[in-house]
Parts: structure tokens; sequence; C-alpha cells
């Protein structure tokens, strides 16, 4: 039901500045954000974090050059510190990542007729328009996903495709981490492990998607090289909880790069002095890193917060929790994700009254018909949580009342 | 032998082959703060160049290595941000905004590259399978873009022969636009380069585009320009981007080259087109978050840098007539044939290939010194056989120029 939930739905964008429809009760006055005099808050995804004072400053300071000519000394430093804390040969600095997913993807299946085995909840299968078919000419093949990000190791030899003039030839397996879908969840290490083995043991690499695995690594306390020992490339993201304007890096063998420098050019994803925007993802890994555990403990207090309630109407176990997502789960009877994200961008009176300062308005994103989902970042401070919680709680409260 | 012992400044020096300076050291300390620009320097057939600190490099090798000023990089760093995934960003909508505004079209998309605004606009155009784009056969997205339209898009490109001027004929353009037939692709587009680059930096005649316009509406085909270094084009001709792009469906334009934006091009078009492109901008990898970063850049040259660009083709100019008054020389070129920032020296190979002449530009030679009165290496870029490419931008001084041309007047009467 959860998958189907999620291959049904898409990710709603701008929510900002809309006219808020009259919710259900009818005490509540629509809000429209000109007037709006208390507390936003944005916790629809950790890309929105923007680049501190400090980062700036390292930003204007960088020494640059032309990085298509591969001149660009701080994006040299940069892709230098990303292969050592992973272990890798070499590194990439790129747009995005999911162009760090591409080019890893499409370097890895370089001939006509091949298929990559991944999960249905990947984000590669899910959110990047279909781009190793698009434009890869590549097939996804996809393993059911469980509740904690991992799929079931035995499928890959199940799946993977012998020599036959019916079969496109199988030629890498992805992993996600964290795997965001189903909740920012840590994927356990030693099933990492399992699946290089069984990947190796058929002759298989093995490409991560790590957009967030500095969440996971600081989650797990395991440093970035164990987690990516069996995987050949990674995709890893800067511009999220990091908090770079712009940016992700893929991490790999040599001789990898070599094809990642070229399809990276040809995807048009070569900038010139891009020095500047590397300058931000080296500041981010000397000051940014360790701080991402305070976005877990606010999820973590979200989550709680939630929990306490115990409400019928919408539910979030801290349990489910590993990093900065939550995923809350609404009661598909009383209410919907599209509702529940409304109604946290209203405020009536009587809320204002019994909550003071103003009131709170969250922002978060529906998330399968049943779901919404919030994401912690380094722009929305603990006052900023303890806003959304008692913004919560309040809304839980008027839900149960009603229903 | 060039001597490497001297004090570096800006940039580390290095032992060993490769050796890291800052780009031309004198002119580089100023306003900027002495940002250096890494640079690796070959070791050259007869040895190593000389990149002491106190050679004055004048890198010409192209006008994407223009840096940031400190203005620039401070309206930078003011910029208003967003999540330009969400459309979010507010220097980034008013970055495609005012571009838009000023080619005289609906809108723009912020992208990461020129190569991406071209593939972008030839994927699009060209969205049924079986299309077919036409081309100049000398012209970027041609030669230069790894074939990524037919990489990524199965575009066939049909390439037409380009004449000294940047143009095609047009006839040949009618002969090629064939009939619908089973054994043909789909003619789906037209592709103009302006100024075009390999023909060097030569600004395409506003009344063979407009010819070529009337021609393409008769075929029933859209035209792409990739007028990555349009604005040159249109201080050239003292005409205006909007009227030279007035007839065409789609244009890329590119910030980071002679307009000194570190990052970044911008492909223009209908509201309804980049609609579309911004979709496949995502779908390439090139949506970015906090982009406005960049955009800020490329508003900042749009105001302050593009008005100065008749100056780098002035530039081109003073040495354009130096070379060509080496009467007899084995490098030679046409002062009229160079339109804007760019300069093409053809060298007699029988005398001196392009490879050697600029590997001796680029080296500080026995007693040149003395006769030049500085250590100046030039960089050039050998283009094939008989072309060396220098490009002129807003880093190069009048004093880097006039360095550059002692230079090369000495270099070009010691070659036999």
């Amino acid at each position: 039901m959860y998958r189907e939930d999620v291959l049904c739905r898409s990710i709603l964008g701008n929510i900002p500045g809309r006219q808020t429809r009259q919710y259900q009760s009818p005490s509540h006055t629509p809000t429209t954000m000109t007037d709006f005099k208390g507390v936003v808050v944005d916790l629809r995804s950790d890309t929105i974090t923007k680049p501190s004072d400090g980062m700036k400053k390292a930003m204007m300071e960088a020494l640059v050059g032309d990085d298509v000519y591969r001149e660009d000394p701080t994006v040299s430093e940069l892709e230098k510190r990303m292969a050592e804390c992973t272990g890798k040969e070499a590194a990439l600095f790129v747009p995005s990542g999911t162009m760090g997913n591409l080019i890893s993807v499409l370097g890895h299946c370089e001939h006509r007729g091949s298929e990559v085995l991944l999960g249905d909840l990947a984000h590669i299968f899910l959110y990047e328009q279909a781009g190793m078919a698009q434009l890869g000419g590549i097939q996804p093949h996809i393993i059911p996903t469980n509740p904690d990000g991992t799929f079931d190791v035995d499928e890959i030899p199940v799946r993977l495709r012998y020599e036959d003039v019916h079969y496109p030839r199988t030629c890498l397996v992805c992993l996600e981490n964290t795997q965001n879908v189903c909740g920012g969840k840590v994927v356990p290490l030693h099933w990492i492990d399992k699946v290089g083995e069984v990947a190796e043991s058929v002759g298989l690499p093995v490409h991560m998607d790590g957009a967030r695995v500095m969440n996971a690594s600081v989650a797990s306390g395991v440093s970035l090289e164990r987690i990516l020992r069996v995987c050949q490339t990674a995709s890893i993201c800067f511009s999220k909880g990091l908090g770079t304007p712009v940016g992700s890096v893929i991490v790999g063998p040599e001789k990898f790069m070599y094809k990642a420098i070229r399809l990276r050019k040809v995807l048009g994803g070569g900038m010139r002095q891009a020095g500047m925007l590397a300058a931000a993802a080296i500041y981010s890994l000397d000051h940014m890193v360790h701080r991402l555990a305070q976005d877990h403990h606010h999820a973590q207090l979200i989550a709680k917060a939630i929990n306490e309630e115990k409400s019928r109407n919408v539910t979030c176990h801290p349990d489910d929790v590993d990093t900065n997502i939550i995923i809350v789960n609404l009661n598909p009877e009383t209410v919907t994700p599209d509702q529940f994200c409304e109604r946290l961008l209203m405020v009536s009176e009587d809320e204002i009254n019994e909550t003071g300062d103003g009131g709170v308005l969250v922002k978060v994103m529906p998330w399968t018909t049943t779901t919404v989902r919030f994401v912690t970042h380094l722009d929305a401070s603990l006052d900023h949580i303890q806003a959304v919680i008692t913004k919560l709680k309040y809304v839980i409260r008027e839900l149960d009342s009603i229903h | 032998m060039a001597d490497l012992a001297g004090e570096t400044m800006n940039g580390g020096g290095g032992g060993g082959g490769e050796i890291k300076v800052g780009v031309g050291g004198k002119t580089r300390v100023g306003e900027e703060g002495g940002v250096g620009v890494g640079a690796k320097i070959r070791v050259g057939e007869e040895g190593r160049v000389g990149v002491g600190g106190k050679t004055r490099v004048v890198d010409l090798r192209s006008d994407t290595l223009t840096y940031p000023s400190l203005g620039m990089k401070t309206a930078m760093m003011e910029a208003i941000l967003g999540d330009d995934v969400l459309g979010e960003d507010p220097t980034v909508n008013a970055l495609q905004e005012r571009v838009a505004r000023l080619l005289g079209k609906e809108s723009a998309a912020f992208l990461p590259s020129g190569t991406m605004c071209n593939l972008i606009a030839v994927l699009l155009h060209c969205d049924r399978r079986g299309g077919e784009v036409l081309v100049g056969d000398n012209c970027h997205i041609y030669r230069w873009e790894q074939g990524g339209i037919a990489q990524f898009g199965g575009v066939h490109s049909k390439s037409l022969k380009t004449h000294p001027d940047g143009t095609f004929s047009l006839t040949e353009l009618r002969q090629a636009v064939r009939a619908d037939n089973i054994h043909f692709p789909r003619p789906s587009l037209v592709c103009v380069e302006n100024t075009h680059n390999m023909e060097g930096g030569k600004v395409l005649p506003l009344s063979w585009l407009d010819e070529l316009s009337v021609t393409c509406r008769e075929l029933g085909l859209p035209l792409h320009m990739d007028g990555a270094r349009l604005l040159n084009a249109s201080v050239s001709l003292g005409v205006s981007p909007e009227r030279i792009v007035r007839d065409f469906d789609s244009v890329t334009i590119c910030l980071s080259k002679g307009l000194g934006a570190p990052v970044g091009s911008v492909l223009v078009s209908s509201a309804a087109f980049i609609e579309r492109a911004k979709r496949l901008r995502k779908g390439l990898g090139g949506g970015m978050r906090q982009s406005g970063v960049l955009a800020a850049a490329g508003l900042y040259a749009l105001q302050h840098i593009y008005p100065r660009l008749s100056e780098d083709h002035k530039h081109v100019q003073i040495i354009a007539k130096a070379v060509n008054e080496c009467v007899g020389g084995a490098v030679t070129c046409d002062p009229s044939g160079a339109h804007t920032n760019i300069l093409m020296l053809t060298c007699d190979p029988a005398r001196i290939t392009p490879a050697q002449f600029c590997t001796r530009m680029e080296k500080v030679g026995e007693g040149e010194e003395a006769a030049l009165g500085e250590r100046v290496s030039c960089r050039l870029i050998s283009i094939n056989d008989t072309t060396v490419r220098l490009v002129t931008y807003k880093d190069i001084s009048l004093d880097d120029v006039e360095a550059l041309v002692k230079k090369l007047v000495y270099v070009i009467k010691g070659i036999a």
C-alpha cells in the first residue's frame, strides 16, 4: 500500500504565498503571508538551506580558475578532500545530485542494452525524471524496498540477467543512504556490506546515492570511508543539510572519474570558476558536518511531541526517525496530506490567543496519499522547532476534537 | 634556460613538472587582493617555462578564464537567495527576466553552461524521434559539444559548409532540407553561431541573418542561435541584441565568457519553451539550489562588464595590426577579419607549426628578458595544422596587450 501511494503521487511544489482555502472547521480565518506577523518555519526540505556568513566569506576568498581546463585550485582541493575522506581515488564536483547519479549510472553502463538494479523507492528511480532511460537508454529494474530503506539482498542474484538474447545486461546495483522516501533511514552497515559482497560475487559494481550520506555517517557514528567501502562510486550532496548553495561530488576510481569528467561536460555541467561553489563545500566539510546531529535531535523532538499527543489522526514514532527526516502519518478518513499542510499554513485568532507570539506557520511537503514529510536543517533553529511543536500540538488537538 | 627560482607571487610555487602561478604577477595585485589563478605550466620541448613570480603571464587561451572581480563577488554574497528548483530564488528570477528583456523574448532559464543551453534547445526543438538539425560544419554545437545532441537526444546533424565569414550558403540549406521521404530524417531545426568562434569571432552579417530567417520561415523550420558571445557581436555591430535575435526562436547567451561571471549561461525563448527547458534542465542535472549567488554575478556582469566589451575588441586590433606589420613573417593575420575579441593567427607550417609557436610564446627564451625589458610568457591555443587562436577579455589589460605585442613581434622576427 505504501509503495503504490508513492508511485501514484508527485511532490507538490511551491506552497508559499498561496491564499489558503477554508479548512474543515468554521472557526478559522484564512491567512495570507503578507498579513502574517508571526513565525514562519520552512521544513519542506534541507535543500532550502542558505549559505552562512562564514561560508560566504570562504566563497569570496577562494582562489579560482577554469574548471573545464581543470585549473580551479579550490575545486581541486575539494575533490582531493572528498576522495580522501571517502577512501576513494578521485572525486568530481558537479552542479547537482541528479547529475552526480546520472553521470555515475551512465559511466557504469556504457553499453547499449544495459539494466540497473535499484530499490523501487530510490530517488534515482522516482525523482530523476527517468534520466537513465531518457538520456542513457538504460533500463531500471526495481526491487521492493523495505520500510528500513533496504531491499532483499537475495533479490540481486535472482534478478540478475544471465546472457540471453531476450535480456538486457545487468551492469550496476544502486543503493541510497539515507533513504529519503522511507524517512531518512540510515541503511544498516551490514546490509551495505552484504550487498557489496553479493554484487561482487556476480561481477557487478555498486553505486551509492549518498545525497544525505553525511547524515548517515553522523547518525551512526560510522566514517564515510567505512560506509562506502563496498561502493565503487557514490554521489554526495553539499547543497542539502550541509548548507552550500549549489553542488554535489561524485567519488570513485581514477579511471571512472575520467569518464565522469567527459560525461559532466557533455551533459552541460562543465562550469568555469566553480571554485567559489567548491569553497562553500570545503567550508561545510570543516564546519557543518558535526552540526547535523542537531538536525537529527530536532527531528526527534518533533517526532516525540507528535507521539506524545497519542492522536487518532496524526501519528509518528521517534524510533522511525533516524536522521533529519520525519514522515508523519495521517488518518486517511479524517484529513488528507494537502489539508494538513494547508492547516499548518493557517492561523486562527483563537490559536494566536492561546499560543501567543503572533502565531506560527509551518511549511511542509505532502508526501504520499497518507503522509506528510518534515525535514529539519540548519536554518531551523531550536526556537523554530519549538514553534513548530507548539503549532503541531495545537493542530493535532484541534483535529482530534473534531474527529 | 629560464630560471625558476624567482620569488613567487599570488600562487604557490612548486617543484617538479607542475607549477602553479598567479596570472600576470605585476598586474594582479590590486583591488582584487591578489587572487591568483592557478595554472599548470607545461614543460616545453626546449626546457622549462620560466615562471618565477617576476614573469608576466598573459593567458589568452580563452575568455572563459575571466575571473570575478571584488565588486562582482560582493554582489554575489549580498544576493537574496532561495531554492531555484522550487522557482524561489529571486536573484535567478531577476536575471532571467533581465536577459529575456535584453533579447526581446518572453522568458529565460539560467543554466550551468552554454553547452547545456544548446543541448536543451536542440533536444526541445527536435523532440520527436528521427529529427535532424542543420548546422554549420565548424560550429561549436557540431564540433565541441561531444555530440551530445546525438548521444542524449538521438538527433542527427546535417552539417553545412561554413564560409570564412561564419555563414553558410542558403542554397545549400534549401537543398539539405529534403522532402518527407522514408529514407530521410526529419529536418527540425537550423542553428547558427554568433559570434562564430572557430572562424575567428566573426560577427554574422545582419542581412544574412534576416535572409536566413525568411528562408527558414518558408521551410517551416525554427531557428536557434548559439549566441555564446552574442553581446560581443552586438557591440561590434552597434546593433541591439534584441534586433540581432529578433527572428530566432531560441538563443543561448554565455555569462561566463567575456562578461566575466564565474559560472553560467542563459537560454532565452518563449515562455512555453522555457518551461519545457527548465524541466529538461532538471532531468540533465542542471537544477541548482541557491544559484542566485551565480545569477548575481550575471546581473553584475550585464551592468558593469558588458559596457566595456569594445575594449577587448580594440585590444585584438592592436595585436592584429602589430602582427600584420611583420611583413614576411612566418605568422600572419588579417586585422579586418578580427571582428571581436578573438584573433586567429596563421602559421606557415614549413617554418613553424602552431604547436611550436605556442610553446615558443610561452617560453621566456635566452636573451629575451634583456630584449623586451621584462619576462613575458603568453599562452595561446593551437587550433589546427595552421592556426593559433588568442582571445582577449577584461583581465587582459592594455599593459598586458603591449607586452604581448612586444613578445609577438620579437618571436615572429626570430623565426627563420
